[in-house]
């Protein structure tokens, strides 16, 4: 009984990477141990440092969803304008793009079969 | 036991749909009754399911002829066509029924907390196994007018279920946009049904693919029946329908909208693999469906990036991870004519498109039950808004990350053994199609990084202090979600060798599937 | 040709359906005139499926006292009846949709009453 997916050319087994997972752990946990074991939780040292100034609260503090990213959306914003138009939320436009869709196919067929 | 498995196909239909009219009754007398019938019934119907899968995948396909006096009766004396509804169960029928048994169950299993506050909830049980039973008959059905019928019981009763929650305007809206999308599909198909019996005076899947001529009707009904199942998957270009509508829904009705997606997968893989096999222009066809494939990937994921509300964030990636499986299928169809390339890497794309359904299924369906938690709990879906939640829904958290994880491919969970089995045999077809797959999975996991790390970490913001846990059913919902994805991801070879080799095997031979039906005479 | 469409002409009013029709869908708002095209679409096929039926000559397909003679195919009726049937159901849901959304949202126009784009 074989746990591998294997398609002739690649080979996939789930437990050599977990092996090799848990390898990696074992090195990292060595590493961690090696650290500074002086450390206290919940006091001065845990406290958030921004050189100084107040802290604001956490509503304030919070990076909010939408603001992820920024940088790619401002890279791609042309991509996104032509994009973003299409999807209009009218269902008027979701038939035009059925109908739109059949012919194209159809023409695709058609010449297919006409020329070949 | 051998009789039950050989009514077992119309069992697993029929079960929901007797439960289903029977919930409001009971549900007048008492409510644990209701939850229990229903929770029970579609335990059994599961068990029917794997008994079914078991016989199929030992035995071969299964027929069942509705009516006759023994069920393997279907041409009877005196005919030369089959007569009569036939249901015809074979690899892949079975594994798309274990797909919507497993998920029809943690869907009831969720609605029981979920479902918790609502009014009439006799309905919504009634009307869920009214989509369960449609379900089934999608993907049993061995005739394509029962086709048609049973895709119309699952979108009303969808429909009906996703605008469930009367007080929200949204919910209205998309399930006005359901029926309407659903209803213009189904009516086109219903048109290439009947261009198709014109022709040949025959409804009977098998039977038809025996006749098939493929005429300029037949190609006309070809590209209707293509481009309204992508409509019902949710394929670009017509893809817009599937993100208003699965984030409105209540989210256990999502999961099993999912399911019934993924239905409209297989009759699309019916059409074109059986019903038309190899008479169609298999380079042509093949590639106009990878050609949308590659078009759902790209925009799908770059769509889904930028939402900020976090179902219809998940639902954008429903419409990337079709649009992987559309390109496996459409690779495994390209090559179905050309033995070598089909033997070296066309099964392997099918298996692996194949695989894919219920992995999107599995993870899919994690995600929107944890979006589904979240708003549970604090009443709004908006990104901009969350905070912090992972202190206090620490399960939650974890299932996200799980799915999240699943879902960008990560090893060593399942997406990324489904994935890679696309990438490799799809790099042989043509290695464009695998860099822009890759390319996309990296985007997919951007959009999950971004939405956990909005939702769930950053420091405990006051409003939600008070949140507490999910309810013990939801997390029991979502753990048996993720304990599948776990025993997928470290056994891949085992589905595939078990359940997923056997369906591929069956979609692409045509001939026994045609024999089951034309060679079964008495 | 115009013998050939005479002839047809069935085949020929139902694809006339279905192109206003699908025009309805295309190119009004009115959420009332979208349920409308809907259901001319769903006329359409009907009609184009019991056309598909018809033998020249043909009676009713009842074998009771039957007369000589064909008759028109039994199974197309059986698929527009069921046909009609679904097409009660669904109007029936999506009015009762139109409805709900008129009274959340105050308007029947498909480009002002939705909220969801993007």
């Amino acid at each position: 009984m074989t746990l591998i997916v294997e398609s002739g050319y690649e080979f996939w087994n789930p437990i050599i990477w977990l092996i090799a997972f848990a390898v990696v752990m074992v090195i990292v946990y060595f590493f961690r141990r090696r650290g500074e074991e002086k450390y206290k939780k919940g006091e001065e040292q845990a406290q958030i440092f921004l050189c100084g100034e107040e802290v604001p609260g956490a509503e304030q503090r919070q990076v909010r969803g939408g603001n992820a990213y920024w940088g790619f959306f401002e890279t791609l914003k042309e991509y996104y304008d032509v994009i973003v138009r299409p999807h209009t939320g009218i269902v008027n436009d979701y038939v035009v793009w059925f109908i739109a869709v059949v012919a194209i196919s159809a023409i695709i067929l058609f010449v297919v079969e006409l020329v070949g | 036991m051998a009789t039950l498995i050989g009514h077992s196909s119309i069992l697993i239909i029929a079960v929901p749909l007797l439960i289903a009219f029977l919930t409001p009754l009971i549900g007048m007398a008492s409510k644990k009754a209701r939850n229990a019938v229903v929770i029970v019934g579609l335990a059994f119907v599961a068990f029917l399911v794997f008994a079914l899968a078991r016989d199929v995948i030992l035995n071969g396909i299964h027929i069942y002829t509705l009516g006759a006096t023994f069920p393997g009766l279907t041409i009877p004396e005196g005919t030369m066509v089959p007569v009569r509804i036939i249901l015809e169960v074979d690899g892949v029928s079975v594994f798309m029924g274990i797909i919507v048994a497993i998920v029809s169950l943690v869907a009831v299993i969720y609605s029981l907390s979920a479902m918790k506050g609502e009014t009439g909830q006799n309905r919504f049980y009634t009307l869920l196994l009214l989509m369960v039973g449609g379900t089934f008959g999608m993907v049993f059905t061995g005739d394509l007018f029962n086709l048609f019928v049973f895709l119309e019981i699952t979108s009303i009763s969808g429909a009906a279920l996703i605008a469930f929650r009367t007080r929200f305007a949204d919910s209205q809206e998309g399930g006005f946009k359901y029926i309407v999308v659903s209803a213009i599909a189904s009516l086109m198909i219903l048109f290439a049904i009947g261009l198709l019996y014109a022709q040949y005076n025959l409804l009977n899947i098998g039977a038809l693919a025996a006749a098939m001529q493929y005429t300029m009707l037949d190609r006309i009904a070809l590209v209707i029946l293509i481009s309204a199942f992508v409509m019902k998957l949710g394929g670009v270009p017509m893809h817009m329908w599937l993100s208003d509508t699965y984030s409105v829904a209540p989210v256990s009705i999502t999961v099993l909208l999912i399911a019934a997606s993924q239905a409209s997968m297989y009759a699309l893989m019916r059409i074109c693999f059986t019903l038309y096999g190899v008479t169609l222009d298999l380079a042509v066809v093949g590639w106009i469906i990878i050609a949308i494939g590659l078009l759902s990937m790209f925009i799908g994921v770059t769509m889904a990036v930028r939402q900020t509300d976090i179902t219809r964030l998940i639902a954008y990636n429903c419409v990337c991870e079709a649009g992987f499986m559309l390109v496996g299928l459409g690779v495994g169809l390209a090559v179905l004519g050309d033995r070598t390339a089909l033997g070296t890497y066309g099964t392997t794309a099918i298996s692996g498109a194949i695989f894919h359904v219920i992995n999107h299924a599995l993870f899919e369906g994690l995600l929107f039950l944890v979006a589904g938690a979240i708003f549970y709990r604090i009443g709004t879906r908006d990104l901009n808004q969350m905070g912090g939640l992972g202190h206090t829904m620490k399960f939650t958290a974890m299932f996200f990350l799980l799915g999240a994880l699943a879902s960008s491919g990560i090893p060593p969970f399942n997406g990324f053994a489904s994935k890679i089995l696309i990438y490799e045999s799809v790099y042989q077809f043509n290695p464009i199609l695998t860099i822009i797959g890759i390319l996309v999975s990296i985007i997919t996991l951007a959009v999950f990084v971004k939405a956990f790390f909005s939702a769930f970490t950053g420091a405990l913001l006051p409003k939600y202090e008070n949140i507490k846990e999910v309810p013990k059913t939801m997390i029991a919902a979502m753990t048996i979600f993720a304990v599948i994805i776990i025993i997928f991801g470290l056994f891949p070879g085992l589905i595939v060798d078990w359940m997923v080799r056997p369906a591929t095997d069956a979609l692409v031979d045509q001939a026994s599937y045609i024999n089951a039906i034309m060679g079964a005479i008495p | 040709m115009t013998e050939t469409l005479i002839g047809n002409f069935p085949f020929v009013a139902a694809v006339v359906l279905m192109g206003i029709a699908l025009y309805i869908l295309i190119f009004r708002r009115n959420l009332l005139k979208i349920v409308m095209g809907i259901t001319i679409l769903s006329s359409s096929v009907n009609l184009f499926l019991v056309t598909l039926g018809y033998r020249a000559g043909g009676i009713a397909p009842i074998y009771t006292d039957a007369p000589e003679g064909p008759m028109v195919l039994p199974v197309v009726q059986a698929l527009t009846l069921t046909n009609i049937v679904i097409a009660v159901a669904t109007s029936a849901l999506i009015l009762s949709l139109v409805i709900r959304i008129y009274r959340h949202t105050g308007s029947l126009d498909s480009k002002k009453s939705r909220r969801m784009k993007g």
